[in-house]
């Protein structure tokens, strides 16, 4: 058992590594798309400049924790997207038949096909998260927590990506349903969840988790608080396991396809 | 003892169907109308080890659901599998290790590393250890003469070289079964022959089974010795190579050129295919006339040139495929 999980692991790092390897072909575009993520991220603080020159606070939140807020909610889909890429493109993978040549090897398909490619502007997220950290004022205490947090918020980010487009494996134009859930998970995550309330905020931490992927790691961060944190461990573990379990069973549904596809 | 037994294998697809126009588009969402396409109907066969079996069929027979079946891509309705003491449905892991699979239309390598990284890539995904995986790398090397472009990015190769390392790269755990789907497709003559020679090579040195699928001939009947034909998701045919062509050779071609015109049109037996004054082709049903009383109706003194053939093997499956769509 031991040895599968550590056999399992080398292949996804070396699937990642030669993803990195293939990007990193063009010298030039790889670095414009690390930088460039960096500056549109950099962007938006303007905006929040401006609007803190105007108010104080936004809901108990300074320009501080926004900035923090940044830096969290850039790291953990900075993670998410880098890491696990194609779950964001599984839907498609499902609907257009693309799992075959991973049921074909004597490893886990889910955890195969998520691992498969890398997105290197996401490589731009991550280190513009801990820029902000470092902004925010950065210790040792706070970095560990930043950094455990931030995985585990990209493990829940993908392990919501997951469960939607297993969708794809019951019914067509799933793509809709999880492009709209990792779009939510994203625009949600930038902004303080005090300013949401009732059932926008009961859906943000539940149907979209961004509650605990996002703001509990930043009030974490804050003021770290042993209770949270444990709590976020829990439910990325429990999330991560209800999406193996949905793709696993959605997989007995899978229907193939006969169309020419080539690994680029 | 077989290495595959497939017994009453059934697989039904659930298909949408929509009426025409944006009229249908609406009326489907509202009230959705599904067909089933019965894709495998039951179908049995068994494959011994070390056979090279041709598994044909028209496009849309089911033989590409059957193999994603037998390989665990896809779940069976009903029926049961075996491939080397492994149910593909319960065993999908355990069995990769012991299964190879080219797909010629779906590619597996990694297009911007060389053959030998993507090996190396392979070997990691089945456990095997370095030393092994970079022996075999060797070994496969001089088989399948990788040598001048095995350090090429993939991308780099041609096609016939393309080939060449996905079947490599589907023997580096040595698999006692090999999948083999539509594997010249695109090739050219010379190439198609190099692959062909190469896999019965394979097949001899390492007893791999090989389970091919193609539409073309000529990898059937140089590869392989038994046929399985499927046709609208039954088996229309599970024969030898040999008696495929016995009992389906009863007629041969004749060509002729000719001293002299000659009518043979209302002769029984003799169906005139080409008839263009001094060249004649005729075909002769052999269960009711000999090819020697067909010459003797031509006139051997009246006869150039001549040449007996007999009816092409693609003839053959496609008479076979066309008389089970009649049915």
């Amino acid at each position: 058992m031991l040895t599968e999980v550590k056999n399992q692991i080398r292949v996804m790092a070396l699937s990642t590594k030669y993803s990195l390897m293939r990007e990193m072909l063009n010298k030039v575009t790889f670095i414009s798309n690390v930088f460039f993520m960096i500056l549109n991220n950099a962007s938006f603080i303007i905006q929040w400049l401006i609007l803190f020159s105007l108010k104080e606070d936004l809901g108990g939140f300074t320009l501080k924790e926004v900035i923090l807020l940044w830096g969290v909610a850039a790291s953990t889909f900075g993670i998410s997207r880098f890491f696990f890429s194609s779950a964001f493109k599984l839907s498609d993978t499902i609907t257009n038949g693309k799992l075959d040549a991973f049921l074909v090897l004597p490893k886990d398909v889910l955890l195969s096909v998520i691992t498969t490619d890398v997105s290197v502007s996401a490589l731009g997220d991550m280190i513009y998260g801990y820029i902000m950290l470092i902004v925010y004022g950065i210790t040792v205490e706070n970095f560990i927590t930043f950094t455990i947090l931030t995985i585990c918020g990209g493990l829940i980010v993908v392990s919501i990506s997951v469960i939607f487009s297993s969708l794809s494996f019951y019914i067509v134009k799933a793509d809709l349903v999880s492009d709209t859930a990792n779009s939510l998970m994203t625009n949600f995550a930038t902004y303080p969840d005090t300013i949401f309330k009732g059932i926008t905020k009961m859906i943000l931490y539940t149907i979209v988790p961004v509650g605990i992927s996002v703001y509990l790691p930043v009030r974490t961060i804050i003021k770290f608080n042993v209770y949270n944190f444990f709590i976020i461990v829990v439910l990325c573990i429990v999330l991560m396991t209800i999406a193996y379990m949905v793709f696993n069973r959605g997989l007995k549904k899978y229907s193939s396809s006969n169309l020419m596809i080539s690994r680029v | 003892m077989p290495i595959i037994e497939v017994k009453k294998l059934s697989k039904t697809f659930k298909v949408k169907i929509k009426e025409k126009g944006i009229k249908g588009s609406i009326k489907s969402i509202f009230k959705p109308k599904y067909k089933t396409i019965k894709a495998v109907k039951g179908i049995s066969f068994e494959v011994e080890k070390g056979e090279m079996i041709a598994f044909i069929g028209p496009n849309g027979a089911g033989k590409s659901t059957t193999i994603k079946m037998m390989t665990g891509i896809l779940y069976p309705d009903a029926g049961s599998i075996k491939v080397i003491d492994y149910n593909p449905v319960k065993q999908r892991k355990q069995l990769a290790y012991n299964i190879g699979t080219v797909f010629g239309q779906k590619e597996q390598l990694w297009t911007h590393l060389t053959p030998y990284d993507n090996f190396k890539f392979f070997g990691a995904i089945y456990d095997i250890p370095n030393s092994r995986v970079e022996k075999k790398i060797e070994e496969l090397k001089e088989l399948f003469e990788l040598g001048e472009f095995i350090n090429t990015p993939v991308r780099n190769l041609s096609l016939g070289q393309r080939i060449r390392c996905e079947i490599v790269a589907s023997l580096i755990h040595e698999p006692k079964v090999l999948f083999l789907d539509e594997p010249t497709i695109g090739l050219d003559p010379v190439v198609k022959e190099n692959i062909r020679s190469l896999i019965k090579r394979m097949n001899k040195e390492y007893k791999t089974t090989i389970f091919l699928t193609s539409h073309d001939v000529g990898d059937i009947e140089k590869l392989c010795k038994r046929v399985i034909i499927i046709n609208n998701g039954t088996i229309v045919l599970d024969d030898t190579m040999e008696n495929l062509k016995y009992h389906y050779l009863n007629k041969k071609i004749v060509d002729a050129k000719m001293r002299e015109k000659v009518n043979l049109e209302d002769e029984e037996g003799i169906t005139i295919l080409k008839d263009k004054g001094y060249n004649l082709k005729i075909e002769v049903d052999t269960r009711k006339r000999s090819v020697a009383d067909a010459i003797k109706l031509l006139n051997p003194d009246n006869i150039v040139d001549i040449n007996i053939s007999n009816i092409p093997l693609e003839d053959i499956i496609s008479n076979i495929y066309k008389k089970e769509d009649k049915k």
